[in-house]
């Protein structure tokens, strides 16, 4: 009877989309931020190829934080 | 002609309810940003209002389950979603006054529920889409928006817990502006959508569309205007609720909130459940405030805040209820809720001149 009336499998990928979006985003955010600010201290520890690396973290974080955002907002207008 | 003079009160009480939804729950969006110094307070609400307006455009998925799927259309009159609307404010400007976030979304459907139900009996009532669109996604949201701040805050001192505090609170602060814009446009999404809803029922109720219609473009934008405006002028006292006595949090926090909250919140928006920005990002404030530590976050604020929850529906109900079965003493043109919107400003001129004596309303 409830299964019937409760749209579960809206109800679920509602869930599901919102753990990974809310999870996902906020973990690589997370990662850029680690990744900025290390890239920083390793500049100033003149280690340019490690402060590379992080920089290079560094964007694919915000494109991916950026990619998320944007779909996000994309699957929201086509609804 | 009564009919028109009706329909006219309601959009206008529908409006009003838009502008102390979006007053009301301006605390949803902003309390974290403010409380970790992302934004300055003014800046951070009219951020906010900003976003608020162009959600209010993104979808309309949830106008359409508020319009069709709690309430039958076909036994609803433009005087029960007055009687509702009445209900879903007064709840509102109660929790307002005593601080308390309470749910406008909850407000506004348990107004309408307890309106039609007095009028047209419990068949008026969709039980189906009551149950299975609202109170089942009013429980499972925030508790899932808890768990997503919960795991947030945990993976994100995981992180950045061994990196300087200063780099890392000012790339969360930034981050919060990203979070807070996101939310707002989320708030703004869900709640708008839920009075160009009620105003969709009401013309429907009145003849001016037919039972399939979509939602009209000028109500769009009305209810999109009315809501950024009232959130722009702000509920502080919840603001303050919100903010910091749930939790002292720390920009890592707020941003784990707000992505929470945002997340839930647009992903229950994509598949149409009005569900409550408040009790999302309760829940999200909740769980950023857990996830660091148990007892960080003040269980008897919590409760109160649990206890309005649990009201909301019906409390929001007998008003709504009560309100219609006092408009009928009048007939059913437009006496009713002539004489009902006359009570309601002269209540509203007492309080402010009761303000102006007394002063400031206590913190």
């Amino acid at each position: 009877m409830i299964a019937t009336v409760v749209q579960t499998n809206e109800l679920l990928d509602s869930v599901l989309a919102s753990v990974v979006a809310g999870v996902g985003v906020t973990a690589v955010f997370a990662i850029l931020i680690f990744a900025v600010a290390r890239s920083s201290d390793l500049v100033r520890d003149n280690r340019p190829v490690a402060a590379a690396a992080a920089g290079g973290l560094a964007v694919v974080s915000l494109a991916v934080v950026t990619a998320a955002i944007v779909l996000g907002i994309i699957v929201m207008i086509q609804k | 002609m009564s009919n028109d003079v009706i329909i006219v009160i309601v959009v206008a009480t529908a409006l009003l309810f838009d502008f102390t939804n979006g007053f009301h729950d301006t605390a949803n969006v902003v309390a974290t940003s403010i409380s970790t110094h992302a934004m300055p307070p003014r800046i951070a609400v009219a951020y906010a209002a900003i976003f608020n307006f162009a959600g209010a455009f993104i979808s309309l998925a949830v106008a359409a389950t508020v319009a069709k799927d709690v309430v039958d259309a076909g036994v609803i009159t433009p005087t029960v979603v007055f009687a509702g609307l009445v209900g879903a404010i007064a709840w509102n400007l109660a929790t307002w006054y005593f601080g308390l976030p309470s749910s406008s979304s909850h407000a506004l459907i348990g107004g309408v529920v307890g309106s039609a139900f007095v009028a047209s009996g419990a068949d008026a009532v969709l039980g189906d889409g009551l149950v299975g669109k609202v109170l089942i996604p009013a429980v499972v949201a925030p508790v899932v928006a808890f768990i997503v701040g919960v795991i947030a805050i945990n993976l994100v001192y995981g992180i950045v817990g061994r990196e300087r505090p200063g780099p890392v609170n000012r790339g969360f602060r930034l981050g919060q502006v990203l979070s807070g814009g996101l939310l707002a446009l989320a708030h703004g999404t869900n709640d708008a959508q839920k009075t160009m809803g009620v105003i969709t029922l009401a013309l429907i109720a009145n003849g001016n569309l037919s039972q399939d219609a979509d939602v009209p473009t000028w109500v769009v934008i009305c209810a999109a205007s009315a809501i950024s405006l009232g959130t722009y002028f702000g509920g502080w006292r919840i603001i303050r609720t919100m903010g910091t006595r749930i939790i002292k949090m720390d920009a890592a926090q707020g941003f784990s909130a707000q992505g929470a909250g945002a997340a839930v919140i647009l992903a229950s928006s994509h598949y149409g459940f009005p569900l409550s920005t408040t009790q999302v990002i309760s829940g999200g404030v909740m769980g950023a405030g857990a996830g660091k530590k148990l007892s960080a976050v003040r269980w008897g604020v919590a409760g109160n805040i649990v206890v309005a929850w649990l009201l909301t529906l019906p409390a929001a109900a007998i008003i709504g209820g009560a309100t219609y079965g006092f408009s009928q003493l009048f007939g059913d043109g437009a006496a009713g809720p002539v004489v009902i919107s006359l009570l309601a400003i002269a209540a509203g001129g007492f309080a402010f001149v009761r303000r102006l004596r007394v002063g400031p309303l206590p913190a």
